[in-house]
C-alpha cells in the first residue's frame, strides 16, 4: 500500500476538499455583502464567522488524520510537519509581537495570517521530511 | 538500531509491498525501518517477529 491509497490519507483529502471549498466561498460572500468600514451587527459578525468555521473544519480533519492514521511511520512524518509549523508560527509571531511592543514603527500583524502562516509551515515541515530524514510523505 | 530485515525479506523472495501489505502497513513505512531510518515500536516489532517467527533480537540488533 502507497502512503496516498491509505484509507485515512484518502478520508483526509475527501473532508480538505469541501472544506476548502466552503472556506473560498465563504470568504468571497462576506468580501462580497460586507462593505468597507461596514458598522459591525449580527450579519456582518455571523458572515465573518462562516470561514472561521472552515477553519475548524480543516483543524478537525487534521487531527482526525492523526487519529486514524494506524500507519505509525506515516503518522510520524504528519506530526513532524505539524511540528515544524507550530514551531515557525510560534517563533514569528512571538518574536513580532515584541517588536509591535518596543518598536512603535513595526506594523500590527493582524491575527488572520497565523493559520496560513502555520500552513506555509506545513510546507516547510514536508520539506524537513524530504531533505532532513529522505521522505517526504504523501499528505501534501 | 541495525535490523535483518532485508536479508530476511530477500530469503522469503518477499517485496517490499509484500511484507508491508502482511504487516498492514505502508511500502514506505518498510523502506523506512530497512534502511534505518525509522525504529519501529515495540508493537509493531513483535508483530514483524511474530510474521517472520522469529525473537526480536534476531531481527534488531543494538547498533
Amino acid at each position: 500500500m502507497r502512503a496516498k491509497d491509505h484509507p485515512a490519507m484518502r478520508r483526509y483529502v475527501r473532508r480538505f476538499v469541501p472544506i476548502t471549498v466552503g472556506y473560498m466561498a465563504s470568504i468571497a460572500l462576506a468580501t462580497f455583502i460586507i462593505a468597507d468600514n461596514a458598522p459591525a451587527n449580527a450579519l456582518t459578525i455571523g458572515l465573518a464567522l462562516l470561514p472561521g468555521l472552515a477553519v475548524l473544519g480543516w483543524l478537525w480533519a487534521m487531527a482526525r488524520l492523526l487519529v486514524e492514521l494506524d500507519d505509525e511511520y506515516l503518522r510520524m512524518l504528519e506530526v513532524r510537519k505539524m511540528l515544524v509549523a507550530t514551531g515557525l508560527t510560534l517563533a514569528i509571531t512571538s518574536v513580532w509581537g515584541l517588536l509591535e511592543l518596543y518598536s512603535p514603527e513595526v506594523p500590527a500583524m493582524p491575527v488572520f495570517f497565523v493559520f496560513p502562516m502555520w500552513c506555509v509551515g506545513l510546507a516547510v515541515g514536508q520539506l524537513v521530511n524530504r531533505f532532513g530524514f529522505g521522505d517526504p510523505g504523501d499528505c501534501g | 538500531m541495525k535490523n535483518r530485515l532485508k536479508v530476511l525479506r530477500a530469503e522469503r523472495d518477499w517485496t517490499q509491498g509484500d511484507l508491508a501489505d502482511a504487516l498492514g502497513i505502508s511500502r514506505q513505512s518498510i523502506n523506512a525501518i530497512e534502511t534505518g531510518k525509522y525504529d519501529p515500536s515495540l508493537p509493531l516489532a513483535f508483530r514483524i517477529a511474530d510474521l517472520f517467527a522469529l525473537p526480536i533480537e534476531a531481527i534488531f540488533m543494538r547498533d
